[in-house]
């Protein structure tokens, strides 16, 4: 019996989420169309968050191209196909890697402090403050997030490609032998716009999954620091899981 | 305004916070609500202001239902100073919003206000963070009443401070609720600085209102649940 209730309230509790998230998203959808602009805390954003993740990005990214490339001189060197490894770092990178490395770390560093950042001011009754001083919490909170996250995660993707390219650059030359220019022109003659842009439009949904998760486990935290601390760690593995969901279907869709 | 409360209900997650209240709030005078911590007072004021909705009953304000909530301010009880904010972006917080005046103009406004409430300049361009507890209730109240409102809603205002800041407190809340003609409505389980304060008190315990009465019959109270919060015994 104990198992069918867990079970059954597994799926209650499931389908309120999707409910609360759904309505979520459609004030956001709201509200971006009708838009309040307050300038200053939308720029100060846009940078802060462009500038704090620079460097995460940028090293996981050249370390996965290294590897990657490492990894596939194992295999292609088996059958003597190490010709194909320019053209499968950039692939790989453009199409999978950039965007889902950048989008998982984005979401444990910005949409964490997003998450925590809300939840906060949930929790010490900021958010009812803006409510008395008629601000509108979407527009003030959300909406800039929103935007910021999806401009800045196709950026921060390209920035991600190219150091990951990079990466495979230095080991393929330095380690494996690889010809400089002949490394460098197979991997611009051979990546078409189409790699990018699939790579652009994940780097697009990834960005938005950020705001919305880390928006709304911020708005409906528990209680106390308790309530802040799980609120930021739902956060984070929820965009995670969906980041990894939505790649899926979307490498479907431009398959 | 004149604001009547009747039979308000509320629940949370099956817990019954508020079991029926009923109380009228008398026009520019000072209201207090006292009960015990956790009784649900901030529930309450929460929902008189209508930042949370009742499970049942009705609220009317003016004998309207409907409101501006614009005409409201709230002093919170942690003070809810947005901590990245400036002192003086916290207090002109919705006119900023607004555009409503030139940036100049505002601060101008600023520290007037912050003049009349004994915070000096230095503190202008300081951060919540940077500031002590009775300073930081003293700049909330100060972002509560920069919009003039026509009443104002106080959440345990001197909780938390200690007697010199909470007599400071007091003071500034008679001089401006006085001066101003505001309708206050206080909660508090603080009895001292409610009665410096207050014209007209109710006591909350249980979900109900017990007892409504001034300050002068307050303490001959033959309520036996009021008499023994007041004395501080059970
Ligand atoms: N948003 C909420 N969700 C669940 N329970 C709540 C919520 N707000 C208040 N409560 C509960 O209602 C009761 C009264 O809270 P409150 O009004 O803050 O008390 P106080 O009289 O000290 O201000 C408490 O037991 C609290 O746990
Ligand atoms: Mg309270």
């Amino acid at each position: 019996m104990l198992l069918f209730e867990l079970i059954g309230n597994f799926f209650i509790e499931a389908v309120r989420s999707i409910g609360k998230i759904s309505y979520f998203m459609f004030l956001i959808f709201k509200y971006l169309f009708f838009p309040r602009f307050y300038i200053n805390s939308n720029f100060n954003y846009l940078i802060k968050i462009l500038l704090s993740s620079i460097p995460i990005v940028a090293l996981t990214a050249i370390f996965s191209g290294m590897v990657l490339t490492l990894q596939s001189y194992t295999g292609f060197s088996r059958f003597s196909a190490e010709t194909a490894i320019p053209k499968i770092v950039v692939l790989t990178l453009t199409r999978e890697l950039g965007p889902v490395l950048a989008g998982l770390m984005v979401a444990g560093r910005v949409g964490a402090s997003i998450a925590a950042e809300i939840a906060t001011m949930r929790v010490t009754e900021q958010i009812d403050a803006l409510k008395t001083l008629n601000t509108n919490f979407y527009n003030y909170l959300v909406t800039p997030r929103v935007i910021a996250l999806v401009i800045i995660m196709p950026l921060l993707v390209t920035f991600a490609d190219i150091i990951g390219v990079y990466g495979g650059y230095l080991i393929s030359t330095l380690r494996l032998g690889f010809n400089e220019t002949i490394y460098i022109s197979n991997t611009i003659n051979f990546i078409s716009f189409e790699d990018y842009f699939s790579g652009m439009v994940k780097s697009i949904v990834f960005g938005f999954i950020i705001a919305i998760m880390s928006c709304y486990h911020g708005l409906y935290t528990g209680k106390g620091s308790f309530g802040v601390g799980s609120a930021t760690t739902n956060a984070v593995v929820s965009s995670s899981v969906l980041i990894l969901v939505f790649n899926y279907i979307l490498t479907e869709v431009f398959f | 305004m004149e604001i009547n409360i009747e039979n308000i209900y509320k629940n949370f997650d099956g817990k019954k916070v508020l079991k029926g209240v009923t109380l009228k709030i008398p026009n520019k005078k000072s209201t207090i609500i006292l009960g015990k911590s956790g009784c649900g007072k901030s529930v309450l004021l929460k929902i008189i202001y209508k930042l949370i909705f009742q499970d049942k009953g009705v609220i009317k304000y003016n004998s309207e239902e409907n409101v501006d909530i614009n005409n409201f301010s709230m002093l919170f009880q942690y003070g809810a100073l947005f901590d990245s904010l400036k002192v003086w972006e916290n207090i002109a917080f919705q006119a900023i919003n607004e555009h409503d005046n030139s940036i100049n103009n505002l601060k101008e406004k600023v520290i007037e206000n912050m003049e009349s409430l004994g915070l000096t300049s230095d503190n202008f361009y300081k951060y919540p963070s940077e500031l002590s507890g009775g300073m930081k209730k003293r700049v909330a109240l100060g972002r509560a009443l920069f919009k003039k409102p026509q009443v104002i809603f106080l959440d345990e205002p001197t909780t938390g401070l200690d007697p010199i800041n909470s007599n400071l407190i007091n003071e500034l809340i008679v001089k401006t609720i006085k001066e101003k003609e505001i309708t206050a409505i206080t909660i508090t389980h603080d009895i001292k600085s409610a009665i410096k304060t207050g014209d007209l008190f109710y006591y909350l315990e249980d979900g109900i209102t017990e007892i409504s009465d001034t300050c002068n019959n307050l303490f001959k109270t033959t309520n036996k649940k009021l008499n023994y919060f007041l004395k501080g015994e059970k």
